[in-house]
């Protein structure tokens, strides 16, 4: 089959949206379908063979935050051409509602049309708009996708139709086959030792951080060797802001890593951390500690109790409390067959998220997507060359 | 002549109201094809699905799932909502193994009309609201097509993790 994905944001920037579209791509062409990925970028950088350029992005504030998109007529003529050219039997847009090349792509497409929502915008700009430019962008997208059960709340209460969920894939194995950073974790034995993780923004109250800093600090002190390793972006002096002189050596801070040092950090730590307060849509970062094998300790959130399986692939403690949280920090790393038993459990849970499976399910929506457009209806075989 | 500027203000606004009239006559005539090539697609689903239901009770020499998938097939327009729902009853209360090539058929022709209902039943929606627009009704662009109807069924999905059995 051959498959149109549209990208809002530029792939210079990381970002959620733009790992799901290149590891959707890659996945969908594993199994023996062609691709071709549109985003915006610049000229000279480098890019896969299955990208095509739509141009510069500019940033632009949308929705609280700054995004750098890709949007006019030069742009519009860009999509078109796209679209000729590529002769897609379907086309996969993310984020439509943006003002972005995915809008653009969707006014301009005659065919079937896909489309993810990845955020859990509960009540956006673009949302509230007028009702009826919204029930054209609607109306031409046949069928929707929504990465996490948030996201998918939003389009049935607010957008009034129903969307599937198909959760965020992980590449299983990228992060179970990475090697771990020399030297990491190290030992960890009763009463000693032992290395915790931690990724993400952590100047950023949502994610938690200030709740792992109190156990971490409360925990180190009466455990010798225990570590924490940080990567994210943010500067030290902030990292280290409320933890004590004599504990700051025991904390390592990575800076910004990319995709494949995050595997070798999450492969390096023996507890993963994930103490956030709210926010989360989907806890995509659980999934690849699961995958990485690490076993992952995660505040009580609906979405990560749904994805550590109500707390059999991952131990849960209640959300925001340090004291709790270092109790079961304390009572994991002196019990290594507890945690080879949550790691063995997440391995399989994990399973399900592999990129191949999902793809498979993405494949499932496109065919009915196809089916609702130009009438031909497809059988079992034509979705995979099992 | 300011009388000449009142001709082209006209005829400029006639234009207009005709590309506007043009464009929303295309919309609802688009959506109405649409709804007819979904409602086959659900149709087909639905006879998959029936069919494949009916290999495993054939297989398992259940009796009450062999019935309700002959009545699934069989069923007349008005009954079939009813039939349907009562398949999808007794799929779910049916054991189903993802190993099992018969059962496995049974879950993956689910799942496809799962989606197909949902497809489906958002481009009634959006059919139907379109129809409701002024514009739409004074102008009587919908007379072409049947009023698309949507298919009632409760939500077809089986309580098996439908994610464990694709790979």
């Amino acid at each position: 089959m051959r498959i149109g994905i549209v990208c809002p944001y530029s792939f210079e920037v990381p970002g959620g949206v733009q790992n799901h579209v290149i590891d959707l791509a890659e996945a969908l062409i594993g199994l023996g379908h062609e691709v071709s990925v549109l985003a915006p970028a610049d000229e000279d950088s480098p890019l896969p063979p299955y990208v095509v350029s739509a141009g510069r992005s500019v940033p632009f504030p949308y929705n609280g935050s700054v995004a750098r998109i890709t949007f006019g007529p030069v742009s519009t003529a860009r999509v078109r051409r796209w679209l000729a050219r590529g002769q897609f039997d379907v086309l996969h847009v993310h984020e439509p509602f943006a003002l972005s090349l995915s809008l653009l792509a969707v006014l301009s497409a005659r065919g079937p049309v896909v489309a993810t929502f990845h955020t859990a915008m509960t009540r956006s700009r673009a949302l509230a708009a007028a009702q009826g430019v919204l029930q054209f962008v609607l109306e031409r997208i046949t069928a929707r996708i929504a990465v996490s059960a948030l996201a998918r709340k939003v389009q049935v209460e607010h957008l009034d139709g129903g969307a599937v969920e198909i959760p965020n894939g992980v590449a299983v194995a990228k992060f179970a086959d990475a090697e771990p950073l020399p030297g990491w974790p190290g030992p960890c034995g009763p009463g000693e030792g032992g290395t915790l993780g931690f990724l993400g923004r952590f100047t950023e109250p949502r994610k938690g951080f200030g709740v792992l800093r109190e156990a971490f600090v409360s925990l180190a002190a009466q455990r010798p060797g225990l570590r924490l390793l940080v990567a994210g972006p943010g500067d030290v002096a902030e990292l280290h802001e409320g933890v004590p002189e004599g504990l700051r050596d025991r904390i390592t801070f990575l800076g910004q890593v990319s995709e494949p040092d995050k595997a070798r950090m999450l492969r390096s730590v023996h507890l993963y951390v994930a103490p956030n307060i709210g926010g989360e849509s989907f806890g995509m970062i659980l999934t690849e500690a699961m995958a990485a094998g690490t076993t992952v300790v995660a505040s009580d959130l609906d979405a990560f109790r749904r994805v550590l399986d109500g707390g059999r692939a991952g131990e849960l403690f209640p959300t925001g409390d340090a004291v709790a949280l270092r109790n079961t920090l304390a009572g994991l790393l002196d019990d290594p067959a507890r945690r080879a038993e949550l790691s063995a459990c997440a391995r399989e849970v994990v399973g399900a998220f592999d990129w191949p499976v999902v793809a498979r399910r993405v494949l499932e929506v496109y065919a009915t997507a196809i089916e609702a457009t130009d009438g031909r209806v497809f059988d079992e075989e034509w979705i995979g060359p099992a | 002549m300011p009388g000449m500027w009142w001709v082209v203000g006209v005829v400029a606004a006639v234009v207009l109201a005709t590309a506007y009239l043009t464009w929303i006559a295309a919309r609802v005539d688009r959506l109405h094809v649409r709804v007819e090539s979904a409602a086959r697609a659900l149709d087909a689903h639905l006879l998959r699905r029936a069919a494949a239901a009916a290999v495993l009770a054939e297989e398992r020499y259940a009796v009450e799932l062999y019935a309700a998938s002959r009545i699934a097939l069989d069923a007349e327009v008005d009954e079939r909502e009813a039939a349907e729902n009562d398949l999808t009853r007794q799929l779910r209360s049916s054991p189903l193994d993802p190993e099992e090539p018969a059962a496995a058929a049974v879950i993956g022709a689910s799942r496809r009309l799962v989606l197909a209902r949902q497809v489906h039943t958002d481009l009634v929606r959006d059919a139907l609201f379109l129809r409701r627009r002024p514009l739409v009704r004074l102008f009587r662009m919908s007379r072409k097509h049947e009023r698309p109807r949507y298919f009632d069924i409760d939500d077809p999905t089986l309580n098996t993790r439908p994610e464990l059995s694709v790979g």
